[in-house]
């Protein structure tokens, strides 16, 4: 196989995004300077004193989450593809302003510009591609992009245009819990093979590099000598639901596992159920009882996302312990406190959990199976780590689920696995994915007629034939919808399609072969053509929600500006950080150097150390900045030579606690 | 399908689904074997397994390819395709169903309603027997006639009569399955 550009996988997630990359080793996640690899989904927009906007993504917008809460756009992913009438339940708890766009897109508002959905994931997705060219050493503009398998057309096609807005081609669209089952079931297979789950459980979640142990065969190996097919042995098959709970969106899938071949035979899902909803239960408590005690609501933004991160914590910190206090300074004077115990919340959270024992039942309907024949169940996503949704899941399948890997990580990694599978380099595995949702077309009197069921393998396709009802008429409009629903109003609209340019005939003449293609994406794409004539019929595509081509190519564009800004925006931040480290470390050293420096030099650091710090207050010029650090570095040399003989003098403990506070320094945030 | 010089797809998107998938034409397919066909030949020309220039012409195939699985699996529209091959009347150009099958089908229908409304379990089932008796019959039915063809064109008419009237006796149980919506 000839060297190929790098393609990425990408889990872009409700909470938190990760990149990830396969090569022969194995899938790993590219992890930031600190060796996180978590990216919060989170995006600050803050104006400087030239009121130009810049961008912080991350952990550092999270930072400002509370002070900056108008600005600061979290769970993006429950928003993107929808209308503004969707999400109208979500909107009590965003902090920041929403509005409606053209062709019922959804815009957020900040300070006056308005920002689509597929912007600020593109922000997120550029920094995981920025992140990925610096660990890899080389540009990075491929990508596979994981989506619950649950989202629609709208949904799918949104994300697939923020990732162009960020530079970024998608070579493929992702469901997350076959993404999920693509790396576990590496380890599914080796643990077949070695039948030693402890084994199994160190190679699947690797060693100190990270990488998840991979064999990788030659690819010549893949494709199997006549009557290499008969080689499979029934005993190999496995039959497993991922179950996927994340920040924002449910999802459980049935696979069939065997020889290398992961064939999902049914998916169900609810793409506003996960974690953003058990802390959404917390608020509501907290909100109810403020009301109660104080008689005022939380309402500015500035509260409304203390109590959110408060909601968070609490959550976390409830799967662990049997209690937690929860305290809200409401200003004047009015303290909120109470504790919550497990029990209370746990009783708050069943019917969620249990909505989605409901769905699990009906993707083993629709998979044909019973629970008791599923050989592995499988938990993914963050919010998997609450006890209550693992003794819920056991129960309900009889079984222990399966955890090896971190389930914050396991869909990136499965986005690296199918990343490599389509560059060529893994040929024995191979994925056999399905459609959520069914797709119709709006038939006489706002019915649906079904062309195309739910859990149809894809790619698919299906054909219509429609004709018209007056003569000479050159024109049929087509309303796509996707849903379970019997009514179009019920259902999702897809798209309107015309039809134009049919010659003109009497009425009922013209025979137009519609094909409705689902792709490997999950992804429609519809071509027509008039039978008679044999001419292909123009389809006019309106999508109904989402972006324009020309937006997408706007928002790129814009985005280089932005990329400027938030370059400096982070070497401003990392400098400023870097400034605070040195100076304090160099303080220390003096101190403890005492006489063991000249004089003369411990004057000249010093006056540096003031002259850097002023600096650093009011940070214009970024390359002088840079400058200015770089030669305090070489001045404190000496300190620091100085200061490792005194240490050694005084022993290894010093050492080590100062080892200790530097790690702290270097994180800020945390 | 592949080339096995130049690792190209060269796709024959007008193949009847048993060609497509290596199997000889006829009623009795047997599920396992269809299975590991199915497989095989995905594992071959997949979108995946091409570059870019030949992606377009995988995703028509294995479109394709997935239908060919999904009919083929199905002993009903297995016997609809194979006397659509064999040159019969399809479901669009013959719709026509004895009354008699319309009789019961509403009358079945009314019958559930009530039994759903009393609570009526017992009745629930009784009429769940009897309905799956009639499904199986003219499942095998079906079977017989399928089995076949092409034959002459009385044969044919029996057939599309048979696979008409099924779709009535699938709908009656999905209803009792609650699965109709």
């Amino acid at each position: 196989m000839p060297a190929h550009e790098p393609i990425i996988g990408i889990d872009l997630g409700t909470t938190f995004s990760l990149v990830s990359f396969c090569d022969e080793r194995g899938p790993r996640i590219l992890r930031d300077e600190r060796g996180e690899g978590r990216l919060p989904s989170v995006i600050g927009v803050t104006h400087g004193s030239d009121g130009k906007p810049s961008i912080a993504i991350g952990w550092s917008a999270r930072a400002h989450a509370v002070e900056n809460a108008r600005a600061t756009v979290y769970s993006i992913k429950r928003l993107i593809g929808k209308s503004l009438a969707e999400i109208e339940q979500e909107l009590p708890f965003l902090a920041y302003a929403v509005t409606s766009g053209p062709r019922e897109t959804i815009q957020i508002e900040i300070d006056g510009r308005r920002y689509s959905p597929e912007e600020i994931s593109s922000a997120i997705l550029r920094s995981l591609k920025e992140r990925a060219a610096a660990a890899l050493g080389v540009a990075v503009t491929k990508a596979v992009i994981t989506v619950p398998a649950y989202f629609d057309d709208a949904q799918r096609q949104a994300t697939r245009d923020a990732a162009s807005a960020a530079g970024l081609e998608v070579l493929r669209i992702l469901n997350e819990p076959t993404a999920a089952a693509l790396a576990y079931g590496i380890g599914l297979r080796e643990r077949a093979a070695a039948d030693d789950p402890e084994t199994d459980r160190q190679q699947v979640a690797g060693g100190a590099n990270g990488h998840v142990a991979l064999p990788m065969p030659k690819c010549s190996d893949s494709v199997p000598a006549d009557g290499g097919e008969d080689d499979i042995d029934d005993a190999d098959e496995q039959l497993i639901a991922v179950y996927d709970l994340g920040g924002g969106t449910f999802d459980v899938s049935i696979l069939r596992l065997e020889d290398g071949v992961f064939e999902v035979l049914s998916t169900a899902g609810d793409t506003h159920l996960g974690g953003d909803d058990f802390d959404r239960e917390i608020i509501t408590l907290v909100t109810a009882e403020v009301r109660e005690q104080f008689g005022v609501d939380v309402q500015s933004p500035t509260a409304r996302q203390a109590l959110r991160g408060l909601a968070e914590s609490v959550k976390i910190r409830l799967s662990e312990a049997e209690d937690a206090s929860l305290e809200l300074d409401l200003g004047e004077g009015r303290l909120y406190r109470r504790v919550l115990t497990r029990g209370e919340f746990e009783r708050r959270l069943l019917p969620l959990v249990r909505r989605t024992l409901t769905l699990c039942e009906r993707a083993l309907r629709d998979a044909g199976l019973r629970r008791d024949e599923l050989t592995q169940v499988v938990l993914v996503g963050g919010s998997t780590r609450i006890p209550l949704v693992r003794a819920q899941v056991a129960e309900h399948f009889g079984k222990a689920p399966y955890t090896a890997l971190n389930p914050d990580e396991v869909v990136a990694l499965g986005a690296g696995v199918q990343a490599s599978i389509l560059s060529g380099q893994r040929s024995d595995m191979l994925l056999l994915d399905v459609t959520p949702l069914s797709l119709g077309i709006e038939t006489m009197g706002g019915a649906v007629g079904k062309i195309i069921l739910r859990n149809a393998r894809i790619p698919c396709r299906a054909q219509e034939m429609f004709t018209t009802f007056m003569d000479g008429q050159t024109a049929i409009k087509i309303r796509v919808l996707q849903g379970e629903r019997e009514l179009a109003a019920h259902c999702r609209l897809l798209a309107e399609f015309e039809l134009r340019e049919i010659p003109p005939m009497p009425a009922g003449i013209p025979k137009v072969q519609v094909e409705f293609l689902i792709d490997a994406n999950g992804i429609l794409n519809v071509s027509a053509v008039e039978q008679r004539s044999g001419q292909r019929a123009a389809i006019q595509v309106i999508p109904n929600r989402g972006l324009t081509r020309a937006e997408v190519e706007r928002i790129e564009q814009e985005s280089i500006a932005f990329a400027k800004d938030d370059i400096d925006a982070h070497r401003r931040i990392d400098l400023v950080n870097q400034i605070v480290f040195d100076t304090q470390k160099a303080e220390q050293m003096l101190a403890r150097v005492g006489s063991g420096v000249d004089g003369a030099l411990r004057r000249e650091i010093e006056r540096e150390m003031a002259s850097l710090r002023a600096m650093a207050r009011d940070p214009s010029d970024l390359d002088a900045l840079h400058a200015a650090l770089d030669h305090f570095g070489k001045r404190t040399l000496p300190l620091a030579e100085a200061g490792v003989r005194t240490a050694l003098v005084q022993g290894g403990t010093q050492m080590a606690r100062e080892e200790t506070t530097t790690a702290d320094q270097r994180n800020p945030e945390e | 399908m592949v080339c096995s010089a130049c690792h190209r797809l060269v796709a024959d998107l007008d193949t009847d689904y048993f060609t497509l998938l290596g199997l000889e034409r006829t009623y009795d397919v047997d599920g396992a074997v269809l299975r590991k066909a199915y497989l095989r030949v995905s594992r071959e020309t997949h979108p995946d397994r091409f570059d870019a220039s030949d992606a377009d012409e995988a995703m028509q195939l294995n479109a394709r390819l997935n239908e060919a699985n999904r009919v083929l699996k199905d002993p009903v529209l297995r016997a609809e395709y194979l006397l659509e091959l064999s040159g019969g009347q399809s479901s669009a150009e013959n719709r026509e169903v004895p009354q008699e099958i319309l009789t019961y089908t509403l009358m079945t229908r009314e019958e559930i309603e009530e039994a759903h409304a009393a609570n009526d379990a017992g009745a629930l089932a009784r009429i769940r027997d009897q309905a799956t008796a009639r499904h199986d019959g003219t499942a095998a039915e079906i079977g017989a006639l399928a089995r076949r063809l092409p034959g002459d064109a009385t044969l044919r008419g029996q057939l599309r009569d048979a696979l008409n009237a099924m779709k009535y006796h699938q709908r009656i149980l999905a209803a009792l399955d609650g699965t109709d919506e």
